[in-house]
């Protein structure tokens, strides 16, 4: 009698594991394809720039199986807001995020945090003060800097007289623009800077500040703005005072407003980044970073001067004007 | 009987434990399983094979289906952008002045219907401005000269070319990506016959969405390059352009349809080439294998818990087919070994398959066999030592016969005529019954009529120096008894007991039934005997010479052997008092049957 019930429960046992072991399978099968969520929270949620970054962060997600979710806030000025998105995020367990830190300083703690919950934060574009950032892509600010000095010398020869307009202060990338910008300008001893202006990102003061610029200085004959919004603004109240192409103009990024300037003759060069290989290469570190393999430190996406002979280079044209429409 | 129960029981678990690769149980089971995975192997390979190449064969089928159906969309489009392209020359052919406010008019409305359609221009071939709707301020450095639909138009003035896809910088207003078609063409500028260059740009939108639209599994996607391999559209053109990510061209550009397998991005992927007749576009589909043929992967799931199960169903049953065919195997065994430890009374289990059950059947009728001739050997030993007994039975003691003749011739000489004729008949009738045609149980009435004549013989022998009685109860005359156990203990009361005495000595005979046994007693009242002395008479140590040779020990152990343990003698006895011999034996009237069986 022993012997029977023995074997009838060591056949129960094989049914059983046979039982838990099918019904098992469909857990096995999603893991072979998991859905990665990865949240990008990028300083705004409109304009050119952050939907070509989204644009392709996007490609990358569906390369990668990833669920992404772009956010940001109305203005590119709202920290707090940034840091309710942040963590929003960390509440929302995302499987990593990716920041474009709106500012600096402000936020290393949220990011501190979204590390102390163990989801790997990348920084893309903007850097945040936090060790714990597991990689940076974005533009080298410093080398873009450079090259924008390396143009504008160019055009206005050793005896150039150049003014800055610059975005925010304390702003990373603007600082490292800058840096970069003046460190070159110091080879030449007799290329003066003379005035570096912070127009808050606002087309409106840019203009202020420009036109006060020209009229203290009317020897100037090079101006650099260093992002988007500087660059409408100031190129364009440079054409409204009509002193096109005597103050050459070195702008930042390709809105079409800097394109239409550019054609005109207003602004000489523009220095762009690549936001959609941004995006990507963004999204394509965090995957490795939930998937635990090696990443870069920083991963540099390079930048392009762009002037009327190459712009309409066909790899230039996809840079320059990323939207069909 | 408890340690024989529990002496297997304890065995049990241990036996169950030690695992024997040579077992039935365990050959059956490895035996069945390996079989069984190796058909279910080879089943599954072969089926496995079939439905991946179908599967493989369904989804390239169906990417080029897909592919094809854009293809035609694109060509159907194409087409359409022709026909607005030969409406348009075709009003300004049939206006005889070029600066006509109707033909801007009518080019107007055209503009306006077509969506698709930016703009509409005419160059002179130096490339100035003749016409352009809509009437938009040219932009400055426009380098149209260095355009690629400039530059065709001068070059094959005769063909439609289409350009790829690129930023239209002419007019201010918006940047708008279009493809150009452009050809060289003639119109009249006040009657004057002239060449220029008519430029038609269509929004790129369209052929954008149409092929972003395209979808090839999760990963896959479409894309589109003109002749001379410029990317048309491509979802990930950027990358493409920064050197992230690579396309295979070479073999793109080498035919304008095929289908095949390319594996120069490390990622195998399944290539749909297409051709866009009208322009010599290519349209190339790219599928991940890995993703197009879900099924594969589905399949080697499928396949994997079909195994598994299979095995666990197949493993069950064997161990339930091994242990049905096993366990009566090892029953059986289980029995022998009780058997071969001695014990042969139990019938060994008779189940389980037909030919254990005829086995143990064997064994059993085996047992039987063996048990039966143990039996008989039992019996012909018992039977052996009853006819030694016998035997010593027959014996007489010469002594007795030498001292009765010796009384007798004594008696003669001294003339005593009646006492010899006493004796001798006494003797006569002494031995009759002690032969009694030899029958070894008599009743008795014989058995006490044989032992009064010795006890005649002796009186007269020892000059009445004792006296004896015989009482008997009338209903145990007729029993039955072994013949001669009464005369050797009256002859050891004679020559132990009252040879030695004095006085007058007496011997009493008693038989009488109590508790339905059967009682005898020989009581003296000689010299007695030490317990040591009985101990001795009963294991055989004392035999007298005188006697007539069946000693008391004989009679005990005779009593016994027949009747069984719970009869024989005992002995009561008290030093110079006397000494009181029962025999105790069972109630067995006499007849012949019974005559029978003490006989055997």
């Amino acid at each position: 009698m022993r012997r029977v019930s023995l074997f009838k429960s060591s056949l129960l046992i094989v049914l059983s594991t046979v039982l838990v072991s099918c019904t098992g399978s469909g857990a096995t099968l999603h893991e072979s394809s998991t859905i990665r969520r990865v949240d990008m929270i990028v300083k705004m949620n409109h304009g050119d720039f952050w939907k070509t970054v989204k644009m392709g962060a996007e490609v990358a997600a569906k390369e990668y199986n990833v669920d992404l979710k772009f956010k940001g806030p109305q203005n590119e000025n709202d920290i707090e807001g940034q840091i309710q998105l942040m963590d929003e995020s960390i509440k929302g367990k995302a499987d990593a995020i990716i920041l474009s830190a709106s500012d600096y300083m402000k936020l290393a703690q949220v990011t501190d945090r979204a590390a102390f919950y163990k989801i790997p934060v990348i920084s893309m574009d903007s850097e945040v003060a936090s060790a714990r950032v597991k990689s940076f892509v974005g533009t080298n600010n410093y080398e873009a800097g450079q090259m924008a000095a390396e143009r504008l010398v160019m055009l206005t020869g050793e005896q150039g007289r150049i003014g800055v307009m610059n975005f925010v202060k304390g702003s990373k990338n603007g600082d490292e623009r800058e840096e970069g910008f003046m460190d070159y300008i110091a080879r030449y001893p007799d290329v003066r800077v003379v005035s570096v202006e912070y127009c808050e990102s606002d087309e409106q003061i840019a203009r202020t500040l420009t036109r006060k610029m020209v009229a203290e200085h009317p020897e100037m004959n090079g101006i650099v703005a260093l992002n988007e919004v500087a660059s409408i603004g100031t190129a364009e109240e440079i054409q409204k005072l009509g002193i096109g192409g005597r103050v050459k103009v070195i702008a930042f990024d390709s809105p079409d407003k800097v394109m239409e300037l550019l054609q005109e003759g207003i602004v000489q060069a523009t220095v762009i980044q690549n936001p959609f290989n941004n995006g990507y290469l963004a999204v394509q570190q965090a995957v490795k970073a939930i998937e635990g393999d090696d990443i870069q430190e920083r991963v540099d996406t390079h930048t392009k001067m762009i002037d009327l002979d190459n712009m309409l280079w066909p790899e230039n044209q996809k840079l320059l004007f990323p939207f069909v429409r | 009987m408890k340690i024989q129960d529990k002496r297997p029981k304890r065995k049990f678990p241990a036996e169950k434990l030690s695992f024997n690769v040579r077992s039935i149980q365990v050959i059956i089971t490895l035996s069945f399983t390996l079989l069984t995975i190796l058909i279910v192997l080879l089943v599954s390979i072969m089926l496995y094979n079939k439905f991946t190449r179908t599967a493989e064969e369904n989804a390239s089928l169906n990417i080029q289906q897909i592919i094809q159906q854009v293809n035609y969309h694109l060509e159907l489009y194409v087409k359409g952008m022709q026909d607005i392209y030969e409406v348009v020359e075709e009003q300004i052919n049939q206006t005889a002045d070029i600066d006509r406010p109707i033909l801007r008019e009518q080019l107007n409305t055209l503009l306006q219907t077509r969506e698709d359609l930016v703009s509409v221009g005419l160059f002179t071939p130096e490339g100035q401005l003749i016409l352009d709707i809509p009437n938009v301020d040219m932009r400055r450095n426009t380098q149209l000269r260095q355009q690629s639909w400039y530059e065709t138009a001068l070059e094959q003035p005769k063909k439609l070319s289409f350009s790829a896809p690129h930023i239209q910088n002419l007019y201010k207003g918006k940047y708008t990506w279009v493809v150009s078609l452009s050809r060289m063409i003639q119109y009249k500028d006040r009657g004057e016959l002239k060449q220029g260059i008519l430029l038609v740009d269509v929004n790129f939108r369209t052929i954008d969405e149409l092929s972003r639209k395209v979808s090839l599994g999760k990963k896959g996607y479409a894309y589109i390059i003109d002749d001379l391999g410029n990317i048309v559209y491509h979802p990930q053109q950027q990358l493409i352009y920064a050197g992230l990510k690579y396309e295979n061209l070479e073999s793109v550009l080498e035919y304008s349809f095929r289908s095949y397998m390319d594996n120069s991005t490390g990622e195998p992927r399944f290539i749909t080439v297409r051709t866009v007749e009208p322009i010599g576009w290519k349209i190339v589909g790219v599928a991940y294998l890995d993703e197009i043929v879900t099924t594969k992967k589905d399949l080697n799931q499928f396949i994997f818990w079909f195994l598994v199960v299979v095995i666990a169903v197949v493993v069950v049953l064997s161990i339930f087919v091994s242990a049905k065919i096993s366990q009566p195997l090892r029953r059986l065994e289980r029995s022998v070994k009780i058997v071969s430890e001695g014990d042969f009374s139990t019938p060994i289990h008779v189940g389980g398959a037909y030919e254990v059950e005829q086995l143990s059947k064997r064994f059993n009728f085996m047992l039987h066999r063996i048990r039966q001739l143990m039996d008989q050997i039992i019996h012909e030993q018992e039977a052996k030592r009853k006819s030694e007994l016998d035997v010593l039975q027959a014996q007489i003691n010469p002594h007795f016969l030498y001292n009765t003749l010796n009384s007798v011739i004594r008696l003669a000489e001294r003339g005593k005529k009646e006492e010899v004729t006493t004796t001798i008949t006494s003797l006569s009738k002494f031995f009759r019954i002690s032969l009694s045609k030899g029958k070894n149980t008599i009743t008795l009435e014989e058995e006490l009529e044989h032992v009064r004549h010795y006890l005649i013989i002796q009186t007269i022998r020892y000059k009445n120096k004792f006296k004896y009685t015989i009482e008997c109860e009338e209903e145990a005359l007729n029993c039955t008894t072994l013949k001669l156990i009464l005369q050797p203990i009256v002859e050891n009361a004679i020559y132990h007991g009252l040879e030695q005495m004095v006085d007058e000595g007496w011997i009493h005979i008693r038989a009488f039934i109590q508790n339905e046994r059967l009682i005898i007693t020989v009581a003296d009242n000689g010299l007695g005997m030490s317990t040591q002395v009985m101990e001795q008479l009963l294991s055989g140590h004392i035999r007298h010479t005188g006697g007539s040779g069946v000693g008391v020990k004989n009679v005990n152990e005779r009593i016994r052997l027949l009747y069984g343990k719970a009869y024989g003698l005992s002995f009561e006895s008290e030093q110079e008092v006397g000494t009181k011999v029962t025999i105790i034996l069972p109630v067995i009237p006499f007849n012949m049957e019974n005559q029978e069986r003490g006989m055997s």
